[in-house]
């Protein structure tokens, strides 16, 4: 009963929300676990017959989700999916309620649910997810996460003789030994071959120590951070290997990948239409996902092969006749790698905009900006226009990293900074890349949606 | 004048506030003015090898530090050294409290620090998060952001770096932050602290300078980006 007054109440609020215009999803799921804190695990139990899928880590939750969602519907799989801004408790519960009837029912045989790292033991002990895919650990807002090793400790004793079946990356030391006491052993993926250019200044390392002893670990290759081909005198820090493996990486390029992966016995050729080595990884976790639900494997492929950007993820919008390409950045790993990525390679993009803010979703500390390799960019020669509330911030990192700035300008609102990226300039064409913290993003596109002719809708490539 | 050798201690693991971006500035408000440094990190296990001009230790994590602590035990002696001769040193949040006297954990086990700054650190269950905006008489307002659970007292005699105007500072209930000690500086503001607070990377800088040349005038650099970040801060905080 309880249950059910609860996922009335959510839904009249989803739908009040809905008509006053609010897409805000944390409001349904925070009244109906007031009135039931069991509804999470309700809604989960008796549900998802070929059970549930938590997607967490650092960077690629949401793409992840996207490419699991996508061969799950290649295969006929009828499922749920949350957004990147409901994975955490209340958005989880509010998704899991909009899909269900009064009773709490409804007709989806999976869930694909990608979750905070902070609410990973919380969700995964009410949901009991059949699998959990961790796609990597990373330094991510420290005012609102804490610190790394305690998310890693976290994790390690929530899957502590769990019986889901853990996706785990191989070549991040943090998360490949998470499963160490897990009951079902892992599944592993990974990249073994991979000479592509790399971060000159990274400073974004955080685990290649050994968590217990402090010993540092042995790196044969490493592609950024703490990312790499690792071994320790201790077997829970050594590399294990992949059960999903890249062996051979033909391109790697700004508009897609292609590459081999052996996959158990079988060596498949894989093409995606999403840039840099971290999509590579997302998509090794997707695989891995789809090997671990025993999806036929070719037909993951062809769906992967079609999976497009996500929202303000590459995302390309159309705004005063220039195409405006955006990029979400949150953390150093994150923008190092949209630097690798997109703005490094030559002929570079003649225009920039950086919007930082510092609301709580984007981290209120911003001390990350100095530990992204801008250093590397430092002789970029186009016009670069900084917004946000730590616009300042990002300017005076700039100014330390080398750039002439000259070509720096600072917008007091996103919608001048577009118009200063698009404004006529006879030497400037191409794509504009606009890196947005989180909420700075959402502020872009509602922006670029309110101003621009063109109605807003995400452009793959 | 010779190079100025910044010592950067334990880097590789004392590094998650932009700890990098203090070592940026040192040496780019150097290069702009014509003076050469080199940089020298040193971690567990290193030897601290001859004369440094600059001593510089940030933050990191919890496990991290504990082996750290053991280690920095081994370099007292020589870190004080330094201190005695005026060499100028920035100790932020971990390094800050390791700097203490010792550090109380939630266990109450006492853990030793070196002891430069005449100060005690005991675990909090409070995390003190958030912006800080500080007033002192030299160098004016500061910013900063603070994320630490240590209570710092400073001891009798001590000086705190300044007066928390926004932000907790070295207690939940401080009236001070940091601690100012001869030419050795500890806080807790990061985010990074010395792009924004270029009065206090310049007195470090000629701290150092006059170490070697006593007369050395640091010329003036266009910090006019430097102050607006500032301000932008400060009115964040409003």
């Amino acid at each position: 009963m309880k249950k059910t007054i609860a996922i009335i109440l959510a839904k009249s609020a989803y739908s009040t929300g809905r008509i006053l215009g609010k897409s805000g999803t944390a409001l349904p799921g925070l009244l109906a676990e007031k009135v039931d804190g069991n509804l999470m695990s309700k809604l989960a139990k008796g549900n998802f017959p070929d059970g549930i899928v938590v997607v967490t880590g650092t960077n690629g939750k949401t793409t992840t989700s996207k490419m699991i969602s996508d061969m799950l519907n290649g295969s006929g799989v009828v499922h749920i999916r949350n957004t990147a801004g409901s994975n955490m408790r209340r958005g989880i519960i509010s998704t899991l309620i909009q899909n269900s009837n009064l009773r709490g029912r409804n007709k989806a045989r999976m869930a694909v649910l990608e979750v905070d790292e902070a609410y990973v033991p919380s969700v995964c002990s009410a949901i009991k997810p059949k699998y959990v895919v961790v796609t990597n650990l990373f330094r991510d807002q420290l005012d609102r996460y804490g610190e790394l090793d305690s998310i890693a400790k976290s994790f390690e004793k929530t899957f502590a003789g769990t019986k889901s079946k853990l996706v785990l990356n191989a070549d991040d030391p943090l998360v490949a030994s998470i499963g160490i006491k897990a009951l079902n052993k892992p599944i592993f993926f990974g990249i073994s071959d991979y000479q592509g250019d790399k971060i000159i200044n990274d400073h974004t390392a955080d685990s290649v120590f050994e968590q217990e002893s402090g010993e540092k670990l042995q790196y044969l290759q490493r592609y950024f951070g703490h990312i790499g081909i690792y071994t320790s005198k201790n077997k829970k820090y050594t590399r294990p290997e992949p059960n999903i493996n890249l062996i051979k990486m033909r391109s790697l390029t700004k508009v897609g990948s292609d590459f081999d992966v052996k996959i158990s016995t079988q060596l498949k050729k894989i093409n995606i239409s999403l840039p840099g080595i971290y999509n590579i990884y997302n998509s090794l976790a997707a695989l891995a996902t789809t090997e671990a639900l025993g999806l036929g494997v070719d037909e993951a492929i062809r769906s992967l092969s079609k999976t497009s950007s996500v929202f303000g993820r590459g995302e390309s919008i159309e705004y005063s006749g220039r195409r405006v390409k955006l990029l979400l950045i949150k953390n150093p790993t994150g923008f190092n790698q949209i630097i690798q990525t997109y703005l490094k390679p030559k002929p570079q993009s003649n225009t920039l905009i950086l919007s930082i803010n510092d609301n709580i979703a984007d981290g209120r500390d911003v001390s990350w900006l100095w530990d992204s390799a801008l250093e590397d960019l430092s002789s970029y020669t186009g016009k670069i226009v900084v917004s946000g509330s730590r616009s300042y911030d990002m300017a005076l990192r700039l100014k330390y990293a080398g750039f002439n700035m000259d070509n720096i300008k600072i917008a007091n609102t996103l919608k001048q900074a577009l118009d200063l990226a698009t404004a006529a300039d006879p030497s400037e064409s191409g794509i504009v890349y606009a890196l947005n913290t989180y909420t700075a993003m959402l502020e872009m596109r509602q922006t670029i949606s309110r101003f621009s002719a063109v109605k807003l809708k995400g452009i793959s490539k | 004048m010779r190079a100025i050798k910044i010592l950067h201690l334990y880097p590789d693991r004392m590094n998650i506030y932009g700890d990098f971006g203090n070592i940026i500035t040192l040496q780019k408000r150097m290069e702009w003015r014509g003076i050469k440094s080199t940089y020298h990190p040193v971690s567990i296990g290193d030897d601290l090898k001859g004369e440094y001009d600059i001593i510089f230790m940030g933050g990191g994590q919890d496990r991290g530090q504990q082996l750290v602590a053991k280690d920095l035990l081994l370099k007292s002696d020589i870190i004080h050294d330094h201190a005695r001769r005026g060499t100028p040193i920035l100790a932020i949040c971990g390094a800050y409290q390791l700097f203490g006297k010792y550090f109380v954990t939630s266990e109450g086990e006492k853990l030793p620090g070196i002891g430069l700054f005449d100060l005690v650190t005991r675990a909090s269950d409070q995390r003190m998060i958030g912006n800080l905006v500080v007033q002192n008489d030299v160098f004016g307002q500061m910013v900063g952001f603070e994320n630490h659970s240590g209570e710092t007292e400073l001891l009798d005699g001590s000086l705190a770096l300044g007066k928390v105007l926004k932000g907790f500072g070295n207690t939940s209930q401080s009236i001070g932050e940091g601690i100012i000690q001869g030419n050795s500086i500890g806080t807790y503001m990061h985010g990074s602290f010395l792009p924004k607070n270029p009065k206090v990377a310049d007195f470090l800088i000629e701290k150092a300078v006059h170490k070697i040349e006593p007369n050395f005038v640091l010329k003036n650099l266009d910090d006019s980006l430097e102050n607006k970040t500032l301000q932008s801060i400060i009115n964040l905080t409003n």
